[in-house]
Parts: C-alpha cells; structure tokens; sequence
C-alpha cells in the first residue's frame, strides 16, 4: 500500500485549490496538491470576463465600496447566501486583486483622459481622472450597481491561474498531476486525506493529511450542455457525499448563463453585454428592455436567462437544428474593441461557428453555468459534519452565492475564499497533528480496490457511457431553467433506476492502468447521486429563489423557504439522499429579505423582516450620525476574518479627499 | 563584490556561455557578408553578357587596374581577396556546423519531424543545410582555383568554363550558393527582427533566387559558347583601342 | 438533417505500457454531424467502437491547452478542429512529438511544462517585498498592461514545441514557450531581473542562440502569438548584454 503523508492536501488545482495551497505553504506546511489535469489547464482559465472587486478607480466605479459589493451579491443572491460569508468575500476581494497583481497578472489599467463605452446602446465617452492612470480598471457586468469587475482583456481567468500557479511553481508546491481522488479517508468525526488512483498507471495510492481541502469545481457535466469543462463532473460533491457525513448545501442552484454558443456550449463571456452586447430575437428586435425596461441585458443571469427563455417560447426564437436560439448582437461594439477586449469571443466565433462576431451576430441560448451549491463548509470553509474536511471555490457551499451568482463573483470566490480559508486551514493544521490509523486507511484503500475490481471483472452489463448520457439528458429535460413539481418527481424516479442500474456496470477495456473507461466508469456511479441530490433539493423546495424557478411555485416564499438545503447520503445503499434544512436567521441579517428589483414583487414574506428591519433602524439611530460606514456595519452585523485581513481597503477616493491629494487634483 | 559572483555565475553555470551569443552573431554577420558579396559576385561576372568588352573593364576595375600603368590591373588583388573570402567562408561553416545533425539520431529526428509535421520554412532550412553541405566542398574548390590562377578576362575565364570544365563545377555551385544564400538572408532578417515583414520578404527572396539563377545560367552558357569559339592556345582578350 | 458523410480517421495507438504492444496506426469510420470537431469525433469513437482510446480534452474551447495533436500533419488544438475542414474526410491523427508518451494521442505536456518553469524560473520575481494589499495599487502603464497580455495568452498547449525541429533534433533546447514566457517577463516593469538575470538563462545554446529561427513555432501557435518578434528582441537584447 502506498502511503503519502502531508500537512495541508489539497484536491484540485483550479485557483481557490492553488490559493489554499500557497496559504499552507506560507506558512511552513508541508503541502500537497492533486489534480486531474496539469494546474494551468484547469477550469478556472476559463473564465473571460473579470472578477468584481470594489476598487473603484473607474469614473463609473467611483462610490463603489465593499457596502455595496455586499449588498449586490446579497440582493443577486436573492437572499439566500450567508451573509457573514458575503461580508468576507466583499472585504477581502480588493484585497485579493491587489495580491494577484503583486503575483504577476497584468490587470487591464485606467486610462488618464476621454474613453469611448458603449452604454444602452448609445456611445458615451467617460472622462477618466487623471489619478486613476494606471490603476487597474473595471468593466460592467449583469446585476452590479457599479463597474466593478477587474479584467485582464477577456482572459481574466487565463491570466490569474498562471500567475497563481507561477506563485505556487515559486514556492515549490508539488502538484500530482493525473490523480484522481475517489473516496475519502474518515472515521465519521474527522478527515484523514483522500484515496486516489493513478489515472497513467491506475496505482491506489493513500493520501493522509491533516487537513483535506475539496476545490475540485462544479458539478455542471451532469447536464448535456454546459459552459464547463469537461472534468467538472461533480466528483469533489460525490466524495464528501460518498462519507455519509458530510452535507451538500443547496445543489439545487444551478445557474444558467445566457449566452452560450448553439450548438456547443461555449460561453461567450457577460462581458459582452457589459460593454454594450444587446440580445436580439428572430425578428432583430431587442426585446430585454420590454421585461426588464431598468437593467435590460444586464439584470441578473437567473433573470435574463429565463427572460429568453420565456421569450423563445413565445415561438420569437431562431430556429435551427438544435432547437430555437437567439441573437447576441456585439457588432455595434466595433472591430478594434472586439480585437482586443473580446479575443476569446472572437476565436471562439470563428473556430467553432465559422463567423466574424464583428459583422455577424452570435446563435447564443442559456445554458447550464454554474454550481451554487456543493459541499457545506461554514464561514471557515471547514464541513461542520467532519472535522479537517475543507471546501473552496465552486466545489463549496461556503455560500456567498445563494441561489443565484453575480457574474465575476465567481472568479472572486476562487481567489478571495482561498485567500480566506486558506489561513483557516493552516490554522487548522498547526493546531493539529496528524492522525494516521493505518487500519482505517488499508480499510478505504480496499473498498476502492474492490469497487474496480467490480468494475474489470465482474460481470456487470451496463455501459458508462450509456448511463451518463441518460442523466445528462433527464437533468436537461427535467431539471432546467424552468422547473416544475410532475417533471422534477420524474428526473427523480428516473435518475434512481440509473443508479440501480450503474450497479451493475461492465466494461469492454480491462485495463487496470490507463484506462478511460474505467474512468468513466467510477465518475458515472457517483455523478448520479450528485445529479439525484440536485432533483431532490428541487422537487423538494415548493419555491422559487434566483435560479431555483418553479413553474408551479412562483413566488420566493421566505415564510417557508428561507433556508439551505443540505444533502447527505448515511446509507450506501439507498437510492436518495436524505435532505434536511438549515434555517437563514433573518435577525441576524445586515440585509433582511427585501425586493430584488426584476419583475413584480411578489415574495412572500417571512414574518421576521419587520421586525429585524425595526431592529436596524433602531441600532443606527442609537449610533448617531458621526459614526462612520465601518461602525455601523459593525453594529448590525459583525463578522469576523483572519487579523491579517482585517485592516480596511484604500481607495483612490480616499486619497482624493486627502490634502495631499489636493494639489493633485488642481493640476488635472 | 558582486562582479565577482557574477563572473563566478558565468563559469559555473553550464547553459550560458558568452560564445554561443558571439557564435550566433558572428554566423549571422558572415552570412549576410557572404550573402550580400554574392549579389555583386554575380552581377560583376554576368557582365559578359553585355560583351567581352564590358566585362573586361570590371574585372580591370575590380582587380585596381587605375593604379597600374597598363590600366591592367594586379590579378594578386584577386588573389588575396579569394583567400580573404575563403576565410570568411570557413568561419561562416565553422560556426554553422553547430547547427548540423551530428549525431545520427538527431539526424533520423529532424527526418521524422520533417515527413510528420511538414513545414515550409522548416524544409526551406533543410535545403540550406543540404546546400550548405555541398558548398563545403565546392566553394574551396572554386577558391583555389582563383587563387592558383588568378587570372580573369573574357577569354581566360572561358577558357576555365570551356576547356578545362570548370562548368560542372558553376553548374553544381551556382543552384547550391543561391538558394543557400537567399535563404540565409531571408532567415537572418528575421532571426534578428531586421524585418518583420516575412511574406514580403520571402518573395524578395524567391524573385532573387529565380533571377541569380537565370542571370548565373546564362553567364555560364555565354562563357560556353565564347570557350568553343575560342582556338588553343588561348590568347587573353585584348580590348579594341 | 441529411446522412453526413463517412470520415475516416487514421489514428496513431500504442499503449507503452502493455508490454507487447507496437506502435501502429488504426483505422476508423464515422459518420460526420453538422459541426462535428475532432473532440466531437474522438468521443464518438471511444464511447461507440473502442473503450481504450486514450486522448485528452478539458475545456473543449480551444482556451485550457490540453487537447493539441497532429491533425494531418498539422499541430493543432483538436477541440476546435471542424472536420468539415478536410474536404476528402481523411483524417489523421498522431500524438505530439518532443513529449513523453502516455497512450495514443495522449501526451504529457504538463510535466513538461511544470520542468521547464522550475528550470527557467517563469514566475513574476517582484522588486518589492509583496507591497501591501490593503493600499492603493502601484499604477502600470496601461499599454504595458496591454503588451504583458498579449504575450500572456499562451496555453502552453506544446504545438510550438512540438513543431520546431530544433527542438526535436536537441533535447535540452527551451523552445518558444520558454522564450516567449521569458520575454514576458523581461517586458514586465514589476520584476526585478535585469537583462543579465535573463542572459544567464537563456543566452546560450539551448537559449535564444541555438534557435534557427525555423518558425514553426510562429506558423503553428493555436494563439497567433509573435514569436518571430519575441525571440527576435530577446536575441538583440541577450546579444546586446554581451556588448
């Protein structure tokens, strides 16, 4: 058996996985990361469009702090994320861009001087201060008040995971590569580490550690199409599930992104629209502001995507092979915008659609984005059933997110929570030793080896790949956009014959090493309890809450459903995962549940918001009037952070005012 | 003090060598001499076909003849500037054959790669190494042929074509010294960012290759067709006062 | 739809660590879908004709890197490949040359690429001790920011390296990817290196001075990036040390 011991193991080297390792090592850890795939090919690369952090230095994010930063992911969360984590995130994101560009990522800077936006259509040209020069810039993005999210061109994700692993290559962070973790190691209290097959030469091999940090991406390939890469197929979920300890937190918030390319999936980034794309239907028109007449293109994801959606049933669709689409319209953006601040788009138009997205407009449809939820942490980014277990990134339900997440709040989440639960961890792993129960470990070790042995030479009959592509399609048909109560109990029945069935896989290839099938094989078997989790939590929640909509439950019914899902799996054998629910405590809210702004409001309220909004009028009026933005959040809700994040962001405004900044500003 | 670790760094460290950046230079800097002494190389000897009259005045121009009394010229001049190119020709192959497959198995490689993943400019370098193989040997045998016998004229120099058949040599040498040369100018343009202008490079380099060819053949069939004309023992060409 | 046509793919198999296997090529038949890339293609084959088919795709975008092979003796990104680019629908593919076979059309570029960074030091090596993230940025110049990008956009997908036959004749040669990283951190005003830092590095034989300027690097590079102009400056400026 072999046995590979380290402090801090990390499991994924996507950016919120690579940031927690360098949090470790920093701190002298021994630290280890696996991953499926080299570092820099990760998921994370794939994000386009920018991370949204409250620097404010454009002239369009000016007046922007981590109060309003706050306040938009709640809001676009539709009040189902955790609060105190939404504080966090908000307070560390400038934070984290600024580490990042001290690490190497080229941020796109603030031009001194006139610039040329498009805005609603219209050509606007924004006079930027001559202070800003340099500093770096943001664009707009859906659902935010102000320009907040950072950039680098239309590589934003690109450019951070380099510099991130560069920073982790610096600091001699070893990174197994072509390792996938299949079950962990845990005595139902605490984690002990991963046991994780060799996908080169198919060697188990036991990893024990003190701490075990789950950054392994999302869960969207249960889908038939989605934006994600491909190996983001939900095993990071299925692990933790797989303990029957552990708890999955609202699966059922998935996000569907607008605009993805037909047929393929590929996302065209919301940057798209934040400088200025417009969405057109068959007729050419540009219907958004008929829905959404305040933000149009730019309202929220979950709202522009069922928007279309209602639109294209309203038969206003293109029609093509693929079922009905329509137009993204980034002609009006000009050649030289989309040549430099758009590339990817560009390549992406030209490779896979054979069109110039200067003069021709993009076949786009919503489709399957992101994974709100994922396994449960609390504000740590430890699982509060099992002790050293961490989550991080979209593999977590750290739950800044809710039921909806802001566009650009994802790539903060990777690098602000990892920056976070980072020192939580190595906190974690100075605080304790390490634990190693060989007896315990040779038993998980086992269990894995029987589980392929199974698989090679049993006499199973199922094909993997059959199974995958019939979930794939029950969670489009049944689990989309739009749900409703008779679909999602038939996903459900559906999804359980599936995972009777891939009881009973065989494979052609009998390969012990390199072998994809076999692969295949092992993921399908748990990717269709993460999928049951997601039909579950969907069928069971009688509400609709950002992208959670229910045909035949409308409205958000906070009285009843302002909560958390939480999913777990005790028995092996069973064919569901046993859901219960974690009460959001409104008195405790900064935000208490309010109007999100798309459409009418029509929620039902849930009978503490009167009172906790008495309480908050109560406490500033108690306050006073010179007390300063800091106070009064302090005062209505605390949140703590690790002291060396702690002190409060600079901002170009701050200096402004300054005397200093004074003579400056005369000169401009 | 830290001069002196860098100078340690130098000699410890066994990747950076100051000579690879003279070497690579000095390759470069030979080439494009080389390169750039065919083109008039080539012009100076297809005067013949403006006549023996013309060509005649270059090589007694070429050779100094307005410092000599006749207005004849010194053949040595030609003489020392053959073992001056010779030279330069031999620094320019010394420091190229760092860049020859001299191993078998780096020879089977660049095989291989060429068949599997077939390049232009790739092949384009293959005909200059092959090119810069045969030159090897032909360019020294041309060069001591000037130096052991200098003398140039209409008459001379067909002669050496004609009757003692120095035209297989020029017709091996002229194809191999023009594509290899071409093709160096074109690459060495880039290879140092004189000119980013590839694609129009490149057809520079192709019109040029095309024209020396036809501009080399037929010096070589003039000077041919003047040798057989020509009745032993040769009398060097006088020019009609 | 109408029947597509038959597309024959002609593909490189061995399994080096099978002990009797050969390297050979195989032959399979498809029918094409409007659309079909050769990631469309491959998974078709594995899932419908052989389970043991070994390749790599992660993104299937053309953005993570993971996917190039030698699609009818072009290196190239498979994922965003159309076969309706070859009009006679013979396609072949073989793994990419110059990396260490894992099976099939799957290679490792990864280990590659972690050695090299770890060899050339392709990390940011800041002036200042990292300066302090609660304060105001330092400004850059936003064409700098611009330039640094531009040369950021490699996926280090290996079709450079795999395309230079200096670096097929010579192991220890860096190839474009590690000169066009160095270049990037050459032009990036935050690092502390000085054109000696970087002569050290990679001016020498397996650096910008053993390059012959073959460009296949340049001809193939799924992100159209200026190699040619890169190592061009570099030599100048490695050269220029020298002086």
């Amino acid at each position: 058996m072999k046995l590979i011991y380290t402090d801090s193991l990390v499991v994924g080297a996507g950016l919120a996985g690579l940031r927690v390792a360098i949090a470790s090592k920093e701190r002298g850890l021994d630290t280890l990361v696996l991953s499926l795939i080299p570092a820099k090919r990760s998921h994370s690369a794939a994000a386009q469009g920018g991370m949204q952090a409250s620097l404010g230095n454009t002239v369009k994010g000016m007046g922007d702090d981590e109060d309003v930063h706050f306040q938009d992911t709640v809001k676009g969360s539709d009040w189902g994320c955790d609060q105190d984590v939404a504080r966090m995130f908000a307070h560390c994101a400038p934070k984290a861009v600024r580490e990042l560009a001290n690490w190497g990522v080229p941020w796109s800077r603030v031009s001194a001087g006139p610039r040329q936006v498009i805005v609603n259509a219209q050509k606007v040209t924004l006079q930027e201060a001559q202070q800003a020069h340099g500093l770096i810039n943001a664009r707009d993005f859906g659902g935010t008040k102000k320009w907040r999210t950072c950039y680098t061109a239309d590589g934003t994700g690109h450019s951070l995971l380099y510099a991130m692993d560069n920073k982790a290559i610096a600091m001699d962070i070893p990174v197994h590569e072509r390792i996938e973790a299949l079950a962990l190691i845990h005595d139902g209290k605490r984690c002990h580490g991963v046991i994780a097959r060799c996908l080169i030469t198919g060697e188990l091999r036991a990893y024990v550690a003190k701490s075990t940090t789950i950054a392994t991406g999302g869960y969207g390939r249960i889908y038939e199409v989605s934006t994600n890469a491909i190996i983001c197929e939900g095993i990071g979920q299925a692990l933790a599930l797989e303990t029957g300890v552990a708890k999955l937190g609202n699966m059922e918030a998935v996000q569907f992104h607008p605009t993805a390319i037909v047929p393929v999936g590929i996302l065209t980034t919301e940057g798209c629209r934040g400088d200025g794309g417009l969405l057109r239907d068959k007729d050419g028109y540009r219907f958004m502001p008929d829905y959404e007449p305040d933000k149009k293109e730019l309202a929220s994801r979950d709202v522009v995507s069922r928007r279309m959606t209602e639109h294209i049933r309203k038969g206003k669709g293109i029609d093509s092979p693929y079922g009905a689409h329509l137009w993204l319209d980034i002609t009006l953006l000009g050649r030289k915008h989309i040549e430099t601040n758009l590339r990817e788009v560009q390549e992406i138009c030209e490779n896979f659609l054979g069109i110039d997205p200067a003069k021709d407009w993009i076949p786009v449809r919503p489709t399957q984005h992101y994974s709100m939820g994922g396994i449960r942490t609390n504000a740590t980014g430890e699982s509060p059933q099992l002790k050293g277990l961490f989550s991080v990134g979209e593999a977590a339900c750290w739950d800044m997110h809710g039921f909806n997440r802001l566009g650009g709040n994802s790539l903060a989440e990777t690098v602000v929570g990892g920056m976070i639960i980072g020192k939580y961890v190595a906190d974690f792993c100075e605080n304790n030793s390490l634990e190693i129960d060989t007896q315990l470990v040779e038993q998980f070790m086992q269990q894995v080896q029987s589980e392929i042995d199974v698989l090679i030479e049993g006499d199973g009959i199922e094909s993997a790949f059959t199974l995958k592509h019939e979930m794939q399609r029950i969670m489009m048909d049944y689990v989309g956009i739009f749900r409703n109560g008779p679909e999602l109990d038939k996903a459900v029945a559906e999804l359980k014959v599936l995972l009777e069935r891939s009881r009973k896989l065989g494979l052609k290839c009998k390969k012990r090493h390199a072998n994809p099938e076999l692969v295949e094989a092992l993921r399908v078997k748990r990717m269709l309890k993460v999928a049951l989790t997601v039909a579950c939590g969907a069928a069971a929640r009688t509400e609709s809450r950002g992208a959670h909509a229910r045909e035949d439950f409308p409205q958000r019914n906070d009285r009843d459903w302002l909560n958390r899902t939480l999913a777990s799996w005790p028995d092996p054998d069973a064919l569901e995962p046993v859901l219960n629910y974690e009460a959001l405590d409104v008195m405790k809210m900064e935000l208490p549940p309010g109007y999100r702004g798309y459409g009418i409001n029509n929620a039902i309220a849930h009978p503490d918001t009167a009172k906790r909004e008495q309480q908050i009028t109560e406490i500033l009026a108690e306050l006073g009037d010179d007390a300063d933005r800091y106070q009064r959040q302090r005062a209505i809700m605390p949140f703590e952070l690790p002291e060396s994040l702690q002190p409060n962001n600079e901002r170009l405004s701050d200096t402004l005012t300054s005397p200093s900044a004074n003579a400056l500003g005369e000169k401009s | 003090m830290t001069d002196v670790t860098r100078v340690k760094k130098k000699v410890s460290s066994p990747l950076s060598h100051p000579w690879s950046a003279k070497a690579d230079w000095l390759q470069s800097a030979t080439g494009i001499l080389l390169g750039l002494f065919l083109l008039l190389h080539m012009h100076f000897e297809s005067s013949i076909l403006l006549g023996k009259e013309a060509f005649y005045q270059v090589v007694q121009l070429l050779e100094g003849g307005i410092f000599s009394s006749s207005g004849h010229g010194f053949p040595i001049v030609t003489q020392v500037f053959s073992v001056f190119m010779l030279l330069v020709v031999m620094l320019h192959a010394a420091l190229a054959l760092r860049r020859f497959p001299t191993q078998l198995g780096q020879w089977r490689a660049l095989r291989t790669h060429m068949h599997n993943i077939p390049h232009r400019d790739t092949h384009a370098w293959f005909w200059q190494l092959v090119t810069g193989f045969i030159l090897f040997f032909l360019i020294p045998a041309h060069l001591f042929t000037m130096i052991l016998n200098p003398e140039i004229g209409p008459h001379l120099s067909a002669e050496r074509v004609y009757h003692d058949n120095a035209w297989l040599l020029y017709a091996l040498l002229l194809p191999a010294v023009v594509i290899h040369a071409m093709i160096g100018l074109y690459r060495v343009a880039l290879k140092w960012g004189l000119s980013s202008r590839r694609a129009a490079l490149g057809n520079v380099a192709k019109i040029l290759i095309i024209y020396l060819l036809c501009l080399g053949a037929a010096s070589l069939i003039t000077y041919l067709f003047i040798g057989s004309e020509l009745g032993t023992p040769i009398q060097p060409f006088v020019p009609k006062q | 739809m109408s029947q597509g046509r038959q597309l024959s793919f002609n593909i490189f198999r061995y399994d080096p660590q099978e002990p009797d296997d050969k390297p050979k090529m195989i032959r399979y038949q498809l029918t094409e879908t409007p659309g079909m890339t050769v990631f469309i293609a491959l998974n078709k084959l594995r899932e419908e004709q052989d389970t043991s088919l070994q390749f790599d795709f992660v993104c299937r975008a053309g953005i993570c890197g993971s996917c190039a092979m030698v699609i009818n003796g072009f290196p190239t990104l498979a994922c965003r490949t159309l076969t309706a680019k070859y009009p006679k629908g013979d396609i072949t593919l073989m793994p990419l040359p110059g990396f260490e076979l894992i099976g099939d059309l799957s290679v490792n570029t990864g280990k590659f690429m972690r050695e090299l960074a770890e060899r050339l030091k392709l990390w940011l090596h800041p002036k200042a001790n990292d300066s302090d993230v609660h304060r105001l940025e330092d400004p850059m110049d936003p064409v700098e920011a611009a330039r640094l990008y531009e040369l950021e956009r490699c996926v280090e997908c290996g079709v450079c390296v795999s395309a230079c036959a200096t670096k097929q004749m010579r192991d220890t040669f860096v190839g474009a990817v590690g000169m066009m990283k160095i270049a990037r951190f050459e032009m990036d005003s935050r690092d502390a290196r000085t054109a000696e830092d970087f002569y050290h590095v990679i001016g020498n034989q397996d650096g910008v001075f053993g390059c012959m300027t073959l460009l296949g690097c340049q001809d193939n590079c799924p992100k159209d990036l200026p190699h040619m102009q890169q190592i061009a400056y570099l030599r100048r400026k490695m050269a220029m040390t020298l002086i």
